[in-house]
């Protein structure tokens, strides 16, 4: 199979915080495109991981930067000794053989770039290559999502009305502190004292969304607090190296938090 | 001095027969031991001095000498006499009797210590009113505490360190207030030996403020609990021990300084009581009526208070008590007054560790504990607190209201917590307490006028103070098309400059401070467009990276025997952001509407023009403020909030505050004159947003479509000079006329009112981007 190094082997583990994998499910059913929201860290790239498992597809993921062009989604001629050759990109990969195509953080990509996806994500299920002279038929198995962090710079980079309304939608927020902490427990190795406190760290951080953070800490965050604990790192020194000190450069916000972390250490 | 000068000068004096001069010089011949330092410094002053200050001079000295000052005195004032520096005789007349006063109240050796200390004071403080006060302070604390004066004055060069007689006042105050009618405690206090007196001296060295602590009070509160507080500082007045924090609605008053903290102390007491007020309003559960409750029994309910919400916010974030403990200082020793059995029971409350067996401490300890399975339940206080009420009250200590201090230092001075409208009969104690916390209340609103006299609501327009016949200057006039008649009539509208109403800025600050939230991404958005964006240039002839695409169709180029394209390559450029922007506020009736949040409309957009207006000036984009009304087309009503070559700041903030609904919305003629102002702007890109809550109408146009279709000519005429011109429309029944003047692209429609300080700021940036 060509799509064989994209296929997930072992099970990704992700908890699930609601009816998200019923959902996605039911949309990977109709092949409907889904959109992930929500925060950085809070499980997005993992649950469409843990969903490419679970369904049993490839997986091929695209991190969507600035000066991402539709070449670099669709495919482009290189040249070889022989002339050129058409050279599929990841989406075009995915659409042909049948493969999740997971484009992360797409409000990053230029407006124009995104317009890509709309014959994929419509009725057609079509994939125009226009310097190939092509018209690429989605495979029954293909299947899109992207995922959208709407807190970030969401005024000067939205997506399109015409994007945004293909698309169904799941929200992820930080999940509940039980969860959480079962979470922080299970990917860290912490104990479950060690992950309540690192869960109420994190929500102190998250209280300052808006108010001095851009973004609260995510889930990750705690996890590699929690590790470097478990590695043996004192608890203050390992909040201060992975979550205060990654999160912001302004002093203040940087004192404030770390006070505020205090009162939550035991 | 010579011997001839000497002369001259002493015989200067003798001509004047029963003045006050010669009766000194009478004297001071028959004081042997005067007679020598009299004549030095009289001989210096008589070259300075005229004849009528000499006299009145001698009258200050011969004073002294009647309330038998003694001589150590007498030369004292004659030494400060002469090092006068301004030759200032009224201050040393003012001197002469306050040492007399001094002296009949605290002896002559304190008024001699007072008067040698008097260069010190000259030092320490820059003006004669401060001298004054410095002497007035003096005199009382004579008549005070009479046996203290000559301590106090013999160090006065230690207790004048921090260098304002508001220190040194304070100081004195602080001293009698802690000694009570204690005397050793007060000579304790007075030479220096006690703890308080040594932090009040130094206190200024190295000093924390409110100001400087509140942004990251700010942060750290709004971290713990998620709830942004509202800060105000606490005036200090000269109280003697360090303030408490007050709390009054949902504003947290911290005091300005904590005297006597310092440093890292001062930093963590400002956290531990702005933790422990922001409990006080997450976990509190509204106000206790007071009732008919004892002061007593009113301290301890705050007490038990203070106790429960500090347990409860420790069970949510246990590293709390770090913060809390280090102030709770009570030992379980010494007099058990009833001040200090607060202070114990408070901290015995909070310190399970805490060794103390007084009886009403354990009761106190006991009640609590047996309370623990229901803290959420506000009504534990006041079970508890009645209960020890009473037997505090029945172990007969004496306890002042009006002198109570809540301990430990960080806790808030508990009269938030009270509702006293329903306390017709509280007796005089409890609204003692309560006078000096309104006479703060007070002191803060001094310098903003009433709310009654700000024109605010539906009556505003009426308050618009602009009789018909000083419509203000005419600007210019204008053109207007006629729809009708499909002409233009030329120099149909009259454009009048309106002076703007200055309303308080301090409101704009607040709501900004309230749309913090917005704020911060708005400011997020300025970061970002600051640096300046940088583009991504393909097929150049130059640059750091290869353009793939344009490589291939060389390649090709080269293999069909064409001929290559030689622009391979990619690079990159910054763009700069040259834009000038104008914005118009229609202030017209509509816009004193009442939203369901009780805001006007013009409410809401003053606060969306102050978030705009804030990032704009971070960016540095020159804009100007104008709002707009009309009253017929002879007098279109601008005002300028702020020009565009006026700096944006408390000036513009209070004319923004200031604006006033009124009138109706003549567009086209507020958008050509737009043109007009925006035009000198030498930006590149000009841009003029118009925010508008309906369409355009005026009292003398009987079909609107007129004014709509003048606006739309007008909007085409920015265009057609380069000039854009954006709608911002509140709500829906505006929209179509917009869309007609500003074109459907160029409209935007704010649904929701409430949304407009987002949407506009979003739009601004969003337009600043193209």
């Amino acid at each position: 199979m060509v799509l064989d190094a994209y296929r997930i082997a072992a099970e990704p583990f992700y908890q699930p915080q609601g009816d998200e994998i019923e959902i996605f499910t039911a949309a990977y059913t109709e092949r409907l495109p889904v959109m992930l929201k929500g925060p950085t860290g809070c499980g997005k790239t993992r649950f469409v991981e843990h969903m490419a498992w679970r369904l049993g597809r490839p997986l091929i993921t695209v991190a969507a930067h600035e000066d991402m062009t539709a070449a670099d989604l669709a495919g482009r001629y290189l040249l070889e000794p022989q002339g050129t050759v058409w050279h599929d990109g990841p989406l075009t990969q995915a659409v042909r053989h049948g493969a999740i195509c997971y484009l992360d953080e797409i409000v990053e990509a230029r407006q124009d770039t995104t317009v890509v996806i709309h014959p994929l994500t419509d009725a057609r299920r079509i994939l125009p290559l226009e310097k190939h002279n092509e018209i690429v038929p989605a495979h029954p198995d293909f299947q899109l999502t992207i995922s959208y962090n709407p807190g970030y710079q969401s005024a000067v980079k939205d997506l399109k009305e015409s994007t945004k309304q293909r698309f169904l939608a799941i929200d992820f927020t930080y999940p509940p502190p039980q969860i959480e902490s079962a979470i922080v427990v299970r990917e860290s190795g912490a104990d479950s004292a060690l992950a309540d406190v690192l869960v109420a760290i994190g929500q102190r951080s998250r209280n300052l969304q808006g108010h001095g953070l851009d973004e609260g800490a995510s889930t990750r965050m705690l996890i590699h607090a929690g590790r470097l604990v478990r590695g043996g790192v004192p608890l203050g020194a390992a909040v201060q190296s992975s979550i205060v000190l990654p999160i912001t450069d302004n002093p203040d916000v940087r004192a404030a938090l770390r006070a505020a972390i205090e009162a939550c250490m035991p | 001095m010579s011997a001839e000068q000497t002369r001259t000068a002493l015989m200067r004096a003798e001509p004047l027969p029963d003045s006050a001069t010669r009766e000194l010089h009478l004297m001071m011949r028959q004081r042997e031991s005067l007679r020598a330092p009299f004549r030095t410094a009289w001989d210096d002053l008589a070259t300075r001095w005229n004849e009528a200050d000499l006299d009145a001079w001698s009258a200050a000295v011969l004073e002294l000498v009647n309330i038998n000052a003694g001589p150590g005195c007498l030369i004292a004032f004659w030494d400060i006499s002469r090092s006068e520096p301004g030759n200032d005789i009224a201050a040393l007349l003012a001197a002469a009797g306050a040492a007399a006063e001094i002296c009949r109240e605290a002896g002559a050796r304190a008024a001699a210590l007072s008067l040698k200390s008097l260069p010190i004071a000259r030092n320490a403080f820059a003006s004669a009113p401060e001298l004054a006060r410095w002497w007035r302070a003096l005199t009382q604390f004579a008549h005070d505490a009479p046996d203290a004066v000559e301590p106090v004055a013999q160090r006065m060069s230690t207790i004048l360190a921090p260098g304002s007689v508001e220190a040194f006042e304070n100081f004195i105050a602080s001293g009698l207030k802690l000694a009570g009618t204690d005397r050793r405690v007060r000579r304790n206090y007075f030479t220096l030996q006690h703890e308080l007196a040594q932090r009040l001296i130094s206190r200024d060295f190295g000093g924390v403020d409110f100001a400087e602590t509140e942004r990251h009070l700010k942060v750290f509160v709004t971290a713990l609990w998620g709830r942004v507080p509202l800060f105000r500082a606490l005036p200090c007045g000269d109280t003697a021990v360090a303030r408490r924090s007050a709390l009054a609605g949902p504003l947290i008053r911290l005091p300005e300084v904590y005297r006597g903290f310092e440093g890292d102390e001062a930093w963590r007491l400002y956290r531990a009581a702005a933790a422990h007020a922001q409990a006080h309003l997450v976990l509190g559960s509204g106000r206790f009526p007071v009732g008919k409750l004892k002061p007593l029994q009113i301290v301890l309910v705050g007490l038990i208070e203070d106790a429960r919400i500090e347990m409860l916010a420790m069970r949510q974030l246990p590293g709390l008590r770090r913060l809390w403990a280090p102030f709770h200082t009570a030992k379980p020793a010494g007099i058990a007054t009833a001040q200090a059995l607060l202070a114990r029971l408070a901290r015995a409350l909070f310190d399970d560790g805490y060794p103390d067996d007084h009886g009403f401490i354990e009761k106190g300890r006991a009640l609590f504990a047996a309370a623990q399975t229901r803290l959420d339940d506000p009504a534990i206080a006041r079970e508890i607190g009645m209960l020890l009420g009473n037997d505090l009250g029945q172990m007969r200590l004496q306890f002042n209201a009006k002198s109570h201090v809540v301990e430990p230092v960080y806790r808030d001075d508990n009269l938030g917590l009270w509702d006293f409208d329903e306390a017709p009969q509280a007796n005089a104690d409890i609204l003692e307490m309560f006078v000096d916390a309104a006479r703060l209340e007070r002191q803060e609103n001094d310098g903003a006028p009433p709310d009654d006299q700000q024109p605010s609501g539906s009556d505003a327009g009426k308050a618009r103070p602009v009789a018909p016949d000083s419509r203000g200057t005419a600007l210019a006039t204008y053109p207007e098309w006629d729809r009708r008649h499909g002409i233009e009539r030329p120099e149909w509208t009259t454009v009048r400059d309106v002076a703007a109403l200055r309303g308080d800025p301090r409101r704009i600050v607040e709501a900004l401070d309230r749309a913090d939230a917005l704020r911060g991404r708005v400011a997020q958005l300025v970061r970002g467009l600051r640096i300046g964006r940088s583009i991504r240039l393909s097929r150049q002839p130059a640059g750091h990276d290869l353009d793939l695409d344009a490589v291939i169709d060389a390649g090709l180029a080269l293999r069909t025997g064409q001929e290559p394209d030689p622009r391979v390559f990619r690079s990159s450029t910054s763009k700069h952001r040259d834009l000038a922007a104008l914005l118009l506020i229609d202030t017209s009736q509509s816009t004193s509407d009442r939203l369901r949040s009780g805001a006007t409309v013009l409410d809401v957009e003053r606060i969306a023009v102050a978030v705009l207006a804030e990032a704009m000036q971070k960016l540095g984009d020159p804009f100007g403020l104008l709002a707009f009304a009309s009253d017929g087309r002879d007098d279109v009503k601008l005002t300028s909030v702020k020009a565009f070559n006026e700096p944006y700041g408390t000036e513009a903030m209070a004319r923004l505050d200031g604006l006033a609904s009124g009138y109706s919305t003549r567009l086209g003629t507020v958008l050509r004159h737009a043109g007009a102002v925006i035009g000198d702007a030498r930006s590149f890109r000009k841009l003029v947003l118009v925010l508008t809550d309906g369409e355009p109408s005026d009292v003398d146009v009987g079909d609107p479509a007129d004014l709509i279709e003048d606006a739309r000519r007008a909007a085409m005429g920015l265009h057609a000079r380069g000039i854009d011109a954006f709608g911002v429309v509140l709500g829906s029944p505006g929209m179509t006329a917009a869309a007609r003047i500003f074109g459907r692209g160029n409209t935007m429609l704010v649904h929701r009112v409430e949304d407009l300080p987002a949407r506009l700021s979003e739009l601004y940036f969003r337009l600043a981007r193209r």
